[in-house]
């Protein structure tokens, strides 16, 4: 709690509101909660303005009415948690921690949320939940829920339930919740679990096991003593059940990392600034390159992207591969233009560049061969079969002379070259600067291709 | 703000897809809290934001389903901060139930929305505008909630400050529809052009550091408005104001209740905030042609076609004009009827089957006829809209 207010508050003697009338039926287990809950903030003496009461769907959601000064959220059905993961976040992590939340919920909501509570469990953030276990939804009529146990009869199982129940506190102990306990209303070990359970720092869970007396009772002949014995049945240990110490507050830990965030080293992130005040590209010119996996092929264009915007070109890049992303084709599609770009699709590319079957597949799929026009040209790598199309067909050796790994980059800057799209020097000084492997070699390469008439004839 | 220009040509330029810019437009806007669950097209937004709040102090976490990423965003703006979460429309079907609240609650908050090809899991990587209904009405009662479409990436930043600053503004989510084509090409981004604004702040008298210390003006309750469009003043969870929020129906304090006339002034308020600020929630791109009788109007990814295919009209000599609304919701109706003075014809581009942007635009174009360029599947080209303009098959010159 935050020093300097504790200190100038006065007394809390109660945070109910004054005469409180409890909207529950007579009997109810949901009373005694939210008195006992009372009781352990009077007695920890909880800054009001610093306890948040998130309430869920269902007759314990109706506890918001009853409190005077506490910040009070209802919310929607199961989301409960959530939303107090949410505020309890915020709240340590971007303001050092002076909130407390509670967290009101039924077993019907409990399920419902059931991934919200393990994931506040396995963050460990400073939120109490109090599950309110009373076997049945008792706002709409008494219907069975998932904790409902075997042989109860409810409105949904009206001879006798067949489904064994799920046990919350285990699925959220292997959720490594530090805190978890398990008790009846009424019995006299709840308002220390509690008050614990309030004082502790980090996700700390409850679960309270209650009569519904409108539904849960009257079909099932149950008392407190027959509730024992259910919780016995089903091997339900009441008690504190977890009580760890060795773990870390989400937000400690999370600052902890924030220091190596720091620390780390910023990515390569520079801002290109255009060159020449005239680009060298008079006209857009789209470009179609596919290959494989691996092969670096949207990488390898994003390299020359970047020299395009370097020698004052705009550019659009698409990358297209299978879901699975590994494995299969990879694609991009490429316009360089001295105009802003408008439409970024590309119907008939002006170059179309292959450099594996995968490749070919795809441009091939996408009917892309066979739609270029004779202005088009289309380069693939020489161990393809040649493709029907419309353009200008050239075959290179560019895997054999560049190798899996930078085919495509310089199947790219043959490309470029070829093409005029930009100046030799500021290809290579952009390469030289984001290009991790040997630019001069791979310009050698490609001289090579282009002066030595590699080309492939079909 | 003014700027020296160098040369004519852009002079900062990153290379930034559509989503990279959603998440650094984010950052400009103060947000501080991200929790997402990734799903193609959306990623890109998550994995910035993982990449680069930290480092600014603000906290981008992992949620275990679109449910929880949401739930947490709210919960982290209820507690004071600018929270943001980004989905496509899979997730976005979780997110309606918490966008209902957040809408209940008055609860800032923005959501982009990458949309791909529906319907259920659809076409993981096709774009597509086909959830531009189903972002907007996605709450029973039909509500208005604030709609923001970007067209490029430096329009994925802008609007993205702009959604926070009116979510802040109007108390309420605002949602950013974008689609795969925006927010996955990656473009050339001129930063030097780009707003060095931050987002307006939320309502309040409280900020959310400041615990105690303020001048302690009178404050009604949580929801507490004299005229129904008033926006209540905002106070955090955990300041020393008590918060009474509540999605169920409930009077001017937040206590839950049924029915009553203040309870039903509350929902209308829920309306009017916004309707009654319809003429100043709006952006807009109005390009009109004088005399021009047919008006193309366009939205998102399409909008770049629609553009494209009204210059080629116009060079082939016809009049034309044409509309690219951002501000998808509210409808704007003020810009809409400008442009509409002397047209016959509308033409509503936008990638999906029936038009579905159309059909609630066509109330608002009364003694015009309305038609759509509409196509699933693939980007609508500049030649289709071309080819509606022309009704016959468009030859390039």
């Amino acid at each position: 709690m935050a020093t300097g207010i504790t200190s100038i508050l006065p007394i809390h003697s109660t945070y109910l509101v004054d005469n409180p009338r409890f909207p529950f039926c007579k009997g109810c287990g949901h009373t005694s909660v939210l008195r006992r809950l009372n009781e352990a903030l009077v007695e920890l003496q909880v800054p009001p303005h610093r306890l948040a009461l998130v309430t869920d769907i269902g007759c314990i959601g109706l506890a918001d009415g009853l409190f005077k000064e506490l910040h009070t959220i209802h919310t929607t059905h199961g989301r409960s948690t959530a939303f107090a993961t949410g505020i309890a976040l915020a709240d340590s992590v971007l303001d050092g921690g002076s909130l407390k939340t509670v967290v009101l919920i039924g077993d019907g909501g409990a399920m419902i949320g059931l991934q919200h509570l393990v994931h506040a469990a396995m963050l460990n953030i400073d939120v109490t939940v109090l599950i309110c276990n009373n076997f049945v939804y008792g706002m709409t009529g008494g219907q069975g829920s998932s904790v409902t146990p075997e042989c109860f009869v409810t409105a949904t199982t009206p001879y006798g339930n067949i489904v064994p129940p799920v046990d919350l506190c285990t699925i959220l102990q292997a959720s490594h919740a530090p805190f978890v306990a398990r008790t009846m209303a009424t019995d006299p070990s709840f308002p220390e679990l509690l008050r614990q359970a309030i004082a502790f720092k980090g996700f700390s869970v409850i679960e309270v096991l209650e009569l519904c007396t409108e539904f849960a009772v009257p079909s099932n002949e149950l008392d407190g003593r027959k509730l024992r014995d259910i919780a016995g049945r089903n091997g339900w240990t009441l008690g504190l059940l977890t009580d760890r110490k060795d773990r870390t507050a989400f937000a400690e830990r999370w600052n902890e990392k924030q220091k190596e965030r720091h620390q780390g080293p910023v990515p390569h992130d520079e801002i290109l600034r255009p060159a020449g005040k005239v680009p060298q590209l008079k006209h857009a010119l789209s470009v179609v390159i596919a290959g494989s996996a691996g092969e670096r092929i949207q990488s390898s264009a994003g390299l020359v992207c970047a020299a395009a915007v370097a020698s004052g070109l705009y550019i659009s890049q698409k990358n297209d591969n299978p879901v699975t992303q590994g494995s299969g084709f990879s694609a991009s599609e490429l316009w360089w233009s001295p105009e802003e770009i408008g439409f970024t699709g590309i119907q008939r590319p002006d170059i179309v560049l292959v450099t594996s079957a995968d490749g070919l597949r795809d441009v091939q799929s996408r009917s892309i061969p066979e739609r270029l026009g004779s202005s088009s040209a289309m380069y693939i790598d020489d161990s393809l079969p040649a493709p029907e199309t419309g353009g200008k067909l050239h075959r290179f050796p560019f895997r054999q002379v560049f190798g899996f790994k930078e085919a495509a980059l310089g199947a790219l800057v043959f490309a470029v070259m070829k093409h005029h799209v930009m100046s030799r020097e500021i290809l290579q000084s952009v390469l030289h600067e984001r290009y991790r492997g040997n630019v001069d070699k791979l310009f050698a390469k490609v001289d090579r291709l282009e002066e030595t008439g590699m080309e492939v004839r079909a | 703000m003014a700027r020296k220009a160098q040369s004519h040509l852009p002079q900062s330029i990153r290379l930034r897809s559509g989503n990279q810019m959603m998440a650094e437009g984010a950052l400009q806007a103060g947000c501080m809290f991200f929790a997402g669950y990734p799903i193609t097209p959306a990623t890109g937004i998550f994995k910035t934001m993982i990449d680069l709040l930290p480092a600014k102090g603000g906290i981008a976490l992992s949620a275990p389903d679109e449910i929880s990423a949401i739930a947490y965003c709210i919960g982290a703006s209820m507690r004071g901060s600018r929270s943001m979460t980004a989905t496509s429309g899979p997730g976005w079907a979780l997110m309606i139930e918490s966008i209902q609240y957040a809408l209940m609650t008055e609860t800032p908050l923005v959501v982009s929305l990458v949309q791909r090809l529906g319907p259920s899991t659809g076409g993981a990587t096709q774009g597509a505008q086909g959830d531009v209904l189903l972002a907007e009405f996605c709450t029973s009662g039909g509500y208005t909630l604030p709609v923001l479409c970007p067209t490029n990436a430096s329009e994925c930043y802008e609007l993205t400050i702009l959604a926070f600053t009116w979510a802040e503004l109007l108390r309420m989510p605002v949602i950013l529809l974008s689609d795969k084509e925006t927010g996955m090409t990656i473009e050339s981004v001129d930063f030097s052009s780009l707003p060095r604004s931050t987002a307006q702040n939320r309502p309040s008298n409280f900020a959310f550091r400041d615990l105690g210390t303020h001048n302690r003006t009178e404050r009604k309750g949580t929801y507490y408005f004299d005229a129904l469009h008033e926006i209540p003043p905002f106070a955090p969870v955990g300041g020393d104001r008590k918060v009474t929020a509540t999605g169920s129906a409930h009077d001017k304090q937040g206590r839950l209740q049924k029915n009553s006339t203040e309870t039903i002034d509350v929902l209308k308020h829920l309306e009017q905030k916004i309707s009654w600020r319809r003429d100043d929630f709006v952006s807009v791109v109005s390009d009109l042609q004088p005399s021009a009788t047919t008006l193309v109007v366009s939205y998102g990814v399409t909008a770049r076609a629609a553009r494209s295919a009204v210059q080629q009209a116009r060079n082939a000599g016809e009049r034309i004009s044409l509309l690219v609304i951002h501000s998808l919701f509210p409808i704007p109706v003020k810009k809409l009827a400008h442009a509409l003075q002397g047209v016959d014809t509308v033409l509503v581009a936008e990638e999906n089957m029936s038009g579905l942007y159309r059909s609630v635009l066509e109330r608002y174009c009364k003694g015009a006829k309305v038609r759509g360029v509409n196509k699933i599947g693939a980007m609508i080209t500049p030649e289709e809209i071309l080819e509606a303009v022309f009704e016959e098959p468009w030859q390039p010159a």
